[in-house]
């Protein structure tokens, strides 16, 4: 998710009250390990289902390789990064570029 | 401090973005669950406590190793037109990082081999995608004779 998100960025996840929406970051369980959680922005949602992709397409693993999440394993969005210092701001839904 | 500590995340999520050097092979798995297979094998011949110990401590992390190392053979190497052209790749990796699990947990040798045959198959269609060629650095031939 760089240039977006980096290693060590401190995020809030807010949960969804509705279903996510194209561009927005989304924490997600991997489809191949429901124990591990993956920050994501989404591309599309569609019968019930979210396809997420990196920000950086040709290094992410994403959707490409791992299909769509269903949307309930889509757990929340990440509305704002409280840390590193220098990097604090709120993560707004950006335009997805395909 | 106190501060840090509070507000310290404590969920991690993976964005799972990297810079890869692109420089793939199952073999690193392979060395590490060959690890395990020895280390079941001088386990099983030792009567030291001491020793047997450390062999469950070292297997332990050596199991772990191989399956980060298949994990990023199947989430950064494998593409999806390799998928598409060899679809059995995603069950195999799955199948051989659970293995790795059981081998991590275990002091049987069975498992220990079946691990070994698993990787071996990931090989196999690692080298069938052009493994060898897209991702190593070739000897110079003077270090080859």
């Amino acid at each position: 998710m760089e240039p977006t998100l980096r290693a060590g960025d401190w995020i809030v996840v807010s949960q969804l009250p509705r279903g996510p929406k194209v561009g927005e970051i989304v924490l997600v369980r991997d489809p191949r390990d429901p124990n591990r959680l993956m920050l994501k922005r989404v591309a599309a949602v569609a019968d019930g289902s979210c396809t997420v992709l990196g920000d950086r397409p040709e290094e992410s693993t994403d959707s490409r390789t791992f299909g769509p999440v269903p949307l309930p394993n889509v757990l929340g969005r990440a509305v704002f990064r409280y840390g590193p210092i220098g990097r604090i701001g709120w993560l707004w839904r950006a335009p997805f570029v395909t | 401090m106190f501060l840090t500590r509070l507000l310290k995340p404590t969920v991690t999520a993976s964005a799972h973005c990297d810079l890869p050097c692109g420089v793939y092979d199952p073999e690193q798995a392979r060395i590490e669950a060959e690890s395990c297979y020895k280390i079941i094998e001088k386990y099983n011949a030792s009567n030291d406590e001491q020793f047997k110990t450390r062999a469950i401590v070292i297997k332990e992390k050596q199991a772990e190793l191989a399956k980060h190392h298949i994990d990023v053979l199947w989430s950064d190497y494998f593409k999806p037109e390799h998928v598409q052209k060899y679809p059995e790749i995603t069950e195999l990796c799955w199948k051989a990082a659970k293995q790795c699990s059981k081998v991590k947990g275990s002091l049987d040798l069975g498992e220990a081999r079946t691990l070994l045959d698993m990787i071996d198959k990931i090989a196999d269609v690692w080298t069938k995608a052009g493994g060898p060629q897209a991702t190593r650095v070739q000897k110079a031939v003077a270090a080859r004779a």
